[in-house]
């Protein structure tokens, strides 16, 4: 187990590594704003855009070898040295720091509701396959995946905000936070945070419980004499976690990543996405850089948990990586 | 045929609903299970014994599946009319089932030993650790060398064979009266069938409990059956004491499934033409379409009733009715050309293999 556990973390160290490098090698084949933006100023100003150019070039070690930027670039990003955000004039470390706290309210909950929403639906659409309520859930499923994020929250702000009045329409980082004030902000976001991620867990639950509810160990359960409760949660809910678990990771990853993005453009919270969004609109390469990095440490983070999970739920998973 | 039968079945009907129609899978079936005794249910696949026996406790998936009609009596109590919670309380503590694939029938998130111990604690108000000791004395009997070592590894660990034993001793873990096995050796090696059919023979001996035996293999059937329950497209078409059967089958199917023996003389005998549709049987005698011997009359009208034919020994066949007697000749063997005719009759069959 412990063999396999390194291992595993080796590979994840690597990943990160090696992502590191290529926006490394991107960015070295990029053009910088930065210079061009000096250059424009200086035109401007009636000063030489070359010099200016040049100057700003050095500033940022242009004039050394790829090698010796390369070491440099490595070593700040691994020592959390981030660099400047020229949109917020503070270091990027500490605009995320800020930024984090307001994804993590909006992600946890909806990944909560996903998991335990679209599971326990999908379990029951398995389990009452081609009754109305199944038929219900698929059509509400197929609502979720198929309906635009974006006009899904428009949508939803209009008809709560404005027509009916219910909650707030903008974000308002002013308000207390633990309070229930807080809360009516963030109902709409985690609403359209969840719809997808719901949608898509539901579906995956229903099509891998399916396959064990006419196993025959159901059947075997069933035999012994246990309820339909008993049966549903031990031998078809239990055994489906295995391969739900790998789905799980990469899907609510990529569902609540993309839709965070958008849901926080579009109701001003100022959470990673909204702060990733204002530095690629304002060309602010330290902070694009770091906010498009994270997700993908999560992303790995994310992978290698799943990876330990998979070998907690399937006794048939050798981790000390001999065949079985 | 007596009042103290252990389990006892009237005339058993059971369905499926499918796209094509409704398909009779079981279409009246009676015979009882004695105290202690071995029943077999033989017939080919799609022949309604699996339903048969899925019906007992009500196992049968529903939807598509559905009992419509006939009594279920055990140890004189009516299960058909039982509610789901009145009828778990029997599953599994009175009536225990073994199903055909050892591979499917063990959940492979749990070990061994946690799944023989739900089946305990399902009917019995005992501690895990009271279970788990249980597990391994059930692992003992049914021959697991080793098994308190055992008790706790999963089902990927043992072999085919070992996890049909597992699967014997999860069904003995409360002592049942009636054991249903369906195909328990279908899915082994030649070499672990007799093993497992051995050890299904010395528990019974040992426990004083009933079997009733689901298989298509007369083999099994002379190595393990009391009486014999000969079914044909969810019709029984014979019922006798194993020894009877073997050596005065009544019944045209029955003496043409003997034939079908690799014998003494090493002739194999194949029935001619196929099991006729479930959903649209013909009328008269389900298996006159294959029968040598039929007659015009074998073709029309219900199912010919049972005729008695020797002591406890029943057999659907007109050949044995009071009228027909001296109409047909079951004793004469069928001519090549009638042999033929069986075989050439426009196919209104499906080949075997009934939902499930």
């Amino acid at each position: 187990m412990a063999w396999f556990v390194g291992r595993r973390l080796v590979w994840a160290l690597f990943a990160t590594f090696l992502v590191v490098t290529l926006t490394f090698a991107l960015l070295a084949a990029s053009p910088n704003p930065e210079t061009s933006q000096a250059a424009w100023q200086a035109a401007q100003d009636g000063s030489d855009p070359e010099e200016a150019r040049a100057l700003v070039d050095q500033q940022h070690g242009a004039g050394d070898s790829l090698t010796t930027q390369y070491v440099s670039y490595m070593v700040s990003m691994f020592s959390l040295d981030w660099g400047q955000s020229t949109t917020y004039n503070e270091d990027v470390t500490s605009v995320i720091a800020n930024a984090w706290v307001y994804s993590a309210i909006t992600v946890i909950p909806a990944t909560i509701i996903a998991v335990v929403v679209g599971f326990g639906i999908g379990l029951y659409s398995a389990t009452h396959q081609y009754t109305t309520a199944d038929y219900a859930a698929t059509l509400v499923a197929f609502f979720g995946v198929s309906i635009p994020n974006f006009w899904f929250a428009i949508v939803l702000m209009l008809v709560f905000g404005e027509l009916l009045g219910l909650t707030p329409i903008s974000y308002d980082s002013e308000v207390p936070f633990w309070s229930l004030e807080h809360l009516s902000y963030l109902v709409l976001p985690i609403t359209v945070l969840a719809t997808a991620a719901v949608a898509s867990e539901m579906r995956y639950a229903r099509a891998e419980a399916l396959e064990y509810v006419s196993a025959t160990w159901t059947k075997t359960a069933r035999a012994k004499g246990l309820s339909e409760t008993a049966v549903t949660i031990r031998h078809v809910f239990r055994p489906a976690t295995v391969p739900l678990v790998t789905i799980l990771v990469a899907d609510l990853v990529g569902i609540i990543f993309a839709t965070a993005y958008v849901v926080e453009v579009i109701f001003g919270i100022p959470g990673l996405g909204y702060v990733s969004y204002q530095a690629l609109v304002r060309m602010d390469t330290p902070l694009v850089l770091a906010t498009t990095l994270i997700p993908v440490f999560v992303t790995i983070v994310a992978n290698l948990c799943q990876d330990l999970a998979y070998t907690v739920l399937d006794p048939r998973i050798d981790y000390e990586g001999r065949s079985p | 045929m007596t009042d103290d039968s252990l389990l006892s079945i009237r005339d058993l009907r059971a369905q499926f609903h499918t796209d094509e129609g409704v398909v009779r899978a079981v279409d009246g079936v009676s015979f009882d299970v004695g105290r202690g005794e071995t029943v077999c249910l033989v017939g080919e696949s799609g022949s309604g014994k699996t339903v048969t026996a899925e019906s007992i406790t009500r196992l049968l998936a529903t939807p598509p599946g559905r009992i419509v009609g006939g009594e279920i009596r055990f140890d004189g109590t009516d299960v058909t009319s039982m509610a789901e919670d009145e009828l778990r309380t029997i599953r599994g503590s009175r009536i225990a089932h073994v199903f055909q694939n050892p591979q499917g029938s063990l959940n492979p998130v749990y070990s061994v030993g946690a799944q023989i111990g739900e089946a305990i604690r399902a009917h019995r108000r005992v501690s895990r650790r009271h279970a788990r000791a249980r597990a391994i004395d059930l692992l003992e009997s049914v021959g697991i060398p080793d098994p308190a070592a055992r008790v706790d590894d999963y089902p990927h660990e043992f072999s085919t064979g070992q996890k049909q034993r597992v699967a014997i001793a999860m069904a003995l873990a409360c002592d049942p009266d009636l054991l249903i096995a369906d195909e328990p050796t279908t899915a082994l090696d030649v070499t672990v069938q007799a093993d497992i059919l051995d050890l299904l023979a010395s528990l019974q001996a040992e426990r004083g409990m009933s079997i009733l035996l689901v298989t298509h293999d007369l083999g099994v059937v002379a190595r393990l059956a009391d009486r014999v329950v000969v079914l044909y497209a969810g019709t029984v078409l014979e019922r006798a004491d194993v020894v009877d059967l073997f050596e005065r089958p009544a019944h045209p199917y029955t003496r043409a499934l003997l034939e079908c023996l690799p014998g003494v003389d090493g002739e194999v005998e194949p029935i001619g033409g196929t099991l006729p549709s479930p959903i649209d049987p013909p009328d008269g005698c389900r298996f006159a379409p294959r029968c040598p011997h039929a007659i015009e009359e074998c073709h029309a009208g219900g199912r010919p009733p049972p005729s008695t034919v020797g002591d406890d020994h029943v057999a659907s066949c007109l050949g044995y009715h009071r009228e027909y007697r001296g109409a047909i000749d079951l004793e004469r063997h069928p001519t090549a050309e009638e042999t033929q005719r069986v075989s050439d009759r426009p196919d209104a069959g499906i080949d075997g293999g009934g939902p499930r």
